[in-house]
């Protein structure tokens, strides 16, 4: 008898998908096009006992809430437009502020390009109105390609024989085919699956805050318009701070290495971030929490039959989970309808993608801790404003800094890409210039913010 | 109702014939229609609505517009730049199946219309 | 701009006021229940049995003992109960009730057939003697927890059965003999000792009897019929509806064709009239309220309507026409409803009309009964009642419970015996009441989340068909369900207020602050870290039971 060959997908298969947050409901949606498209009879059942549907944490999967510019595209180019009730603001510019003076970071276009979301049904004690779940959005998406949403909590994977087994809290049990895991990194079962498969090593995490502050949509507009407004702070461990600006709410985001309380009263108490607020005054905030984001990636991120994608495999450094998310899970899917279910199906075609992420993530990693220095070193974060303010003022010519810190804000371009772009001379040439302009010229002139860079408060 | 893309008013011109283009255009909301210019007439080609896509010929050739597009209603409209576009067909070539789909249908459109003409004639 | 703060403003530094904590609550099913029943404690242990390692058998056995602690006739008292639990129960608002009232007959049954002991019986260790007058549901309770916690009981009956107005008074198809007298006799195989067809009052006397006990029991029940106080009254073919009940248990009696009418709306009423039905009579019920104001349980007047008896509502009877030493009929006046009284119910007041006759042979009257004190005046106050606190104590080693304590349902006799004997049993080893334990706060409806737990229907209560039920009148109408559907209809259970262990706490809590219990049971599953908590309220919003909840704790400076 010839040995079996690898593994792969039959009419009448069976794909279990844990998690219908992004990453499982893009696998399911594309895996169920393109199994379409050959003719392959396959169920997907995915697997998620939240509701999407439920306001505040219970529906929520946590997150700052940026589709990023690039994915926004992406998507669009597959033909998933997201709706207007689903896009709380549409984003058109950053406004970085520092304590040596703000800049609004726009482009040419006049474009809403960038979707501030809310991944549940919004924060808790929200007003009642139709659906606005992004993670909702895109199970319908998959529920109308034939998905079928299983409510039950599944707390364990077994392999059995040729087939892996999925086992839920009420006792149940259901063999599949393949099972997809896409069930984040703020739940416990990848800590159940790094006692059951002894190989499994979970991503390594830290923990982030969120929290959401009421001020009404008219008091928004004023005060931060279709800006999101990110902060280089000198508060260390603080890599990265945004506060988001939807509907009647403002998001805001704190990205770092163990966000804890006397980091975010450090933060709360900075006077740049009072004063983006009505009044200079915080308001006490409505909803909170703390997630966990990966810092390293799940190893090994498949298995014969099984694989990881989105946050629970390889997922992209602090900014632009949601586009790895979709990055992964269709890549996942291709896999699985082109080539096998086998472990060196997703070795081959799988496993490339996720490395191309971590790779990224590495020089990610080091782009940040320069950001660090920029954050700490005041003259440097003197010389930034002043090369990307002068940027702004002209309506031609490259932005390079601009560009850079756009991309970086927003996850747009990768890692990789920022950092090459900041080898470029002609950056390095101008950022040395503002360097030394921007501190030898005397301190009024430069923390300035009743120069130019009082426009960067956008008002529509 | 908050939406992505840019905001056209009824009758404003999104596109011009002629005009370079590197981008390619997504309906949001609202309607459109598709004028080519030829021998000082216009002639309608067609309209289109929320989700269509327009100018993806941009994306693959070096040429003009071949077409202007105006706005019929209060229209939001995305672009798709052809970086971000090509950067993510090399990345993952299926990213232009829906595009290929939409142009193969309307070669076939094209063709029925052509047919039309000739027996016309 | 550094260096021009406004001075004395603090930034609005989060605050965290709020934590999530796991705390028990009261399902309203043990709410109402007379008898402060653990409905959701043995519903979880058949429910949950597979997580801790039951079997299904091992589960029931459990659950009924869990029952038994508080109620030593389960078969007998479910089959006539009007269940309040069941009324309360939260699941009504989803897909119908927890059929608590057939699990609770099913486990009494199965019990019986499996000649399961009774539970946490200590053998005799006290010296005190204990006597209870009376053998009704009241009686019967207070000996069990007596007998139960160590003690010398005795149980003196006046009549030759023991039971009360379970034995004497409720028809067979409600509740038949052999199954009430099986759960006698479990009882009193706990060593009591009993005395019937032995009348306190003529063979003792009462004085006596307290120097003979330590502590003694009124359990009189409340078996003197009230008069309807009307013209002809006295005399024959006019009946209590109690005494009648008692006496064709003795000696049936064929009414056939004969006109009965039957005055009273509670479940003596009904009960009569269905009797009468079963005797061959053509029976009709007059109330003088309106039908919603029937204290009778509703499904009791469903069937007596089913099977026949007419009711005509707001009459009431004026007087009774005699001819010699029969009735001719009974006159009636219309009837309205006016105030409420101070119970909230409507007072029944003359209504507007002419008086009508209705002709009849036998008129059974069941307006309600009270207490016959004869022979004890010595502890009457000027009420004519003897004055007994919340607990049933009337004076030091005397205490009373049940429907000489004021009329009720069977339960309220069975929690009123067993709340007098742990007081007893309290005041006589020198411990402090047990009734001043805090309960937990109640379920809030609100709190239980429907659209959690999947739809399914309540299972059908199997009963003999209609046609059978006349044809054999003696016959049980109700059936006990099977294991099959005892477990299904306990697993519908929501667990209001109690961890079921659905694991979404556990799971989803970005702080990994729930650990698994290594012994669980129902209830407890996991445990919080307090410590761990970081008070973004996720737990607290998944759990479908209300199990979770937010604590305001100190609030961050300002």
């Amino acid at each position: 008898m010839i040995k079996a060959e690898s593994p792969a997908l039959h009419d009448g298969s069976r794909i279990a998908v844990i998690g219908a947050g992004p990453a499982g409901s893009m696998f399911s949606y594309f895996f169920l096009n393109m199994a379409e498209l050959i003719g392959l009879q396959a169920d997907v059942d995915m697997y998620e006992p939240r509701q999407f549907c439920h306001r505040g944490p219970s529906g929520c999967n946590h997150c700052g809430g940026i589709v990023s510019e690039s994915l926004v595209q992406r998507l669009a180019t597959e033909g998933i437009n997201l709706p207007g009730g689903i896009v709380q603001r549409g984003i058109e510019s950053y406004t970085l502020h520092m304590d040596v003076g703000d800049v609004e970071i726009a482009t040419p276009l006049m474009e809403q390009r960038i979707a501030a979301i809310y991944r549940g049904h919004g924060p808790k004690e929200s007003a009642p109105e139709a659906a606005s779940s992004f993670d909702g959005y895109l199970q319908e998406l998959a529920q109308d390609k034939g998905a079928a949403i299983i409510r039950r909590l599944v707390t364990g994977i077994r392999r059995v024989d040729e087939r892996m087994t999925v086992q839920c809290a009420d006792q149940t049990s259901v063999d599949y085919d393949l099972v997809v895991v896409a069930a984040g990194v703020n739940s416990r079962l990848l800590d159940i699956l790094e006692s059951d498969m002894p190989a499994f090593r979970q991503p390594d995490r830290t923990k982030t805050f969120i929290c959401e502050f009421h001020l009404g949509k008219e008091l928004i507009n004023k005060t931060f318009g279709p800006s999101m407004h990110v902060f280089l702070l000198d508060i260390p461990r603080l890599e990265f701070a945004a506060l988001i600006p939807k509907g009647d709410y403002v998001t805001l985001c704190l990205l770092g290495d163990d966000i804890d309380e006397e980091l975010m009263t450090r933060f709360f108490e900075s006077p740049e971030v009072r004063n983006c607020f009505p009044q200079n005054m915080i308001p006490p905030h409505v909803c909170h929490c703390y997630p966990r984001i990966n810092i390293s990636p799940s190893r090994p991120i498949y298995g014969d039959r099984l694989v990881m994608i989105g946050d629970s495999g390889s997922t992209r450094l602090f900014k632009d989970g949601i586009g790895a998310s979709y990055r992964t899970a269709k890549a996942a899917a291709k896999t699985v309808v082109f080539h096998g279910v086998g472990a060196d199906s997703f070795k081959q075609h799988y496993a490339p993608l996720c490395r191309r992420i971590d790779h990224d993530n590495l020089v990610g990693k080091f782009v940040f801790n320069v950001a660090g220095l920029v954050q700490k070193a005041r003259f440097a974060r003197r010389g930034v404003l002043r090369m990307t303010r002068g940027e702004q003022q002209r309506t031609k010519g490259p932005r390079r800094m601009s560009g850079v810190l756009w991309d970086l804000f927003s996850g747009s371009a990768s890692y990789t890409n920022v950092f090459l772009r900041t080898l470029h001379p002609a950056y390095i040439g101008t950022l040395v210039w503002n360097l030394v302009a921007g501190n030898v010229r005397g301190k009024s002139t430069a923390d300035s913010h009743a120069t130019e860079g009082d426009g960067s408060h956008a008002r529509h | 109702m908050a939406g992505l893309g840019r905001e056209y008013k009824a009758g404003e011109i999104i596109v011009r014939q002629g005009d370079a283009g590197n981008c390619m255009f997504v309906i949001q909301k609202g309607e459109v229609e598709a004028l080519a210019e030829s021998d000082g007439r216009e002639l309608r080609l067609r309209s289109m609505g929320p989700h269509e896509f327009f100018g993806e010929m941009a994306l693959f050739e070096k040429e003009v517009r071949t077409a202007t597009i105006r706005a019929i209603r209060p229209t939001r409209i995305l672009t798709i730049d052809k970086k971000n576009f090509l950067g993510g067909v090399h990345e993952d070539p299926s990213l232009s199946f829906r595009i290929l789909q939409m142009m193969s249908h309307r070669i076939r459109d094209l063709t029925d219309r052509l047919a039309g003409y000739e027996e016309v004639d | 701009m550094p260096g021009t703060d406004r001075p004395a403003e603090k930034a609005a530094a989060p605050s965290f006021r709020t934590l999530a904590q796991q705390a028990e609550k009261q399902p309203p099913c043990q709410v109402h229940c007379p008898n402060s029943g653990d409905v959701r404690g043995w519903l979880g242990i058949i429910a949950q049995h597979e997580k801790n390692g039951l079997t299904l058998d091992q589960a029931f056995d459990e659950a009924w003992g869990r029952i038994a602690l508080l109620n030593p006739l389960p078969a007998a008292i479910a089959r006539i109960c009007p269940h309040p639990c069941e009324d309360r129960c939260i699941r009504s608002d989803k897909d119908g009730a927890v059929s608590i009232n057939a699990l609770e007959r099913f486990l009494g049954d199965w019990a019986l057939s499996r000649t399961l002991p009774l539970p946490s019986v200590m053998p005799r260790r006290h010296e005190e003697s204990i006597g209870v007058i009376g053998s009704g549901p009241a009686s019967l309770s207070f000996a069990y927890q007596m007998a139960r916690r160590g003690y010398g009981v005795t149980v003196y009956e006046r009549g030759e059965s023991i039971g009360g107005m379970l034995r004497r008074a409720i028809p067979e198809y409600r509740l038949p003999h052999d199954v009430l007298d099986a759960e006698v006799n479990r009882l009193l195989e706990l060593g009591i000792t009993l005395k019937n067809n032995t009348d306190i009052r003529s063979a003792i006397g009462f004085e006596e009897l307290r120097d003979q006990h330590d502590m003694v029991f009124l359990g009189l029940g409340a078996q003197a019929a009230r008069r309807l106080g009307i013209p002809g009254e006295d005399g024959p073919c006019v009946t209590a509806g109690i005494d009648y009940l008692r006496e064709r248990k003795q000696h049936s009696q064929s009414l056939d064709g004969r006109r009965v009418l039957v005055v009273g709306g509670g479940n003596t009423a009904i009960d009569a009239a269905r009797s009468a039905l079963r005797d061959g009579a053509h029976v009709t019920l007059l109330y003088r309220r309106s039908e919603t104001e029937m204290p009778a349980i509703a499904a009791e007047v469903t069937d007596a309507r089913l099977e026949g008896v007419e009711f005509r509502f707001l009459v009431s009877p004026t007087r009774i026409i005699r001819d010699g030493d029969e009735i001719t009929g009974v006159e009636i006046r219309p009837m309205r409803l006016g105030e409420p009284d101070a119970q909230g119910r409507r007072r029944p007041i003359a209504g507007k009309g002419p008086p009508q006759v209705l002709a009849a042979d036998l008129v059974l009257s069941a307006v309600s009964q009270a207490p016959d004190w004869h022979g004890l005046e010595a502890i009457l106050d000027e009420g004519g009642a003897p004055h007994a606190d919340q607990d049933g104590r009337i004076d030091k080693g005397l205490w009373a419970g049940g429907d000489d304590r004021g009329a009720g349902i069977a339960g309220n006799a069975i929690a009123q015996g067993r709340f007098a004997a742990e007081s007893a049993h309290a005041e006589l080893r020198g411990e402090p009441a047990p009734r001043l334990q805090a309960h937990n706060q109640a379920v809030q409806g609100e709190c239980v989340q429907h659209d959690y737990y999947a739809n399914r229907e309540r299972g059908e209560r199997p009963r003999l068909p209609q046609l059978q039920q006349l044809a054999d009148p003696d016959a049980e109408i109700d059936q006990t369900i099977s294991p099959e559907q005892a477990y299904r209809e306990a697993t519908r259970c929501m667990s209001c207020g109690l961890c079921f262990d659905c694991q979404q706490c556990f799971m989803y809590c970005n702080a990994a602050g729930f650990t698994r219990v290594t012994e669980t049971r129902p209830g407890n599953y996991f445990v919080l870290a307090l410590e761990a908590c970081e008070g973004c309220g996720k737990c607290v919003e998944l759990c479908p039971c209300g199990y979770l909840e937010l604590r305001d704790t100190e609030v961050a400076p300002q």
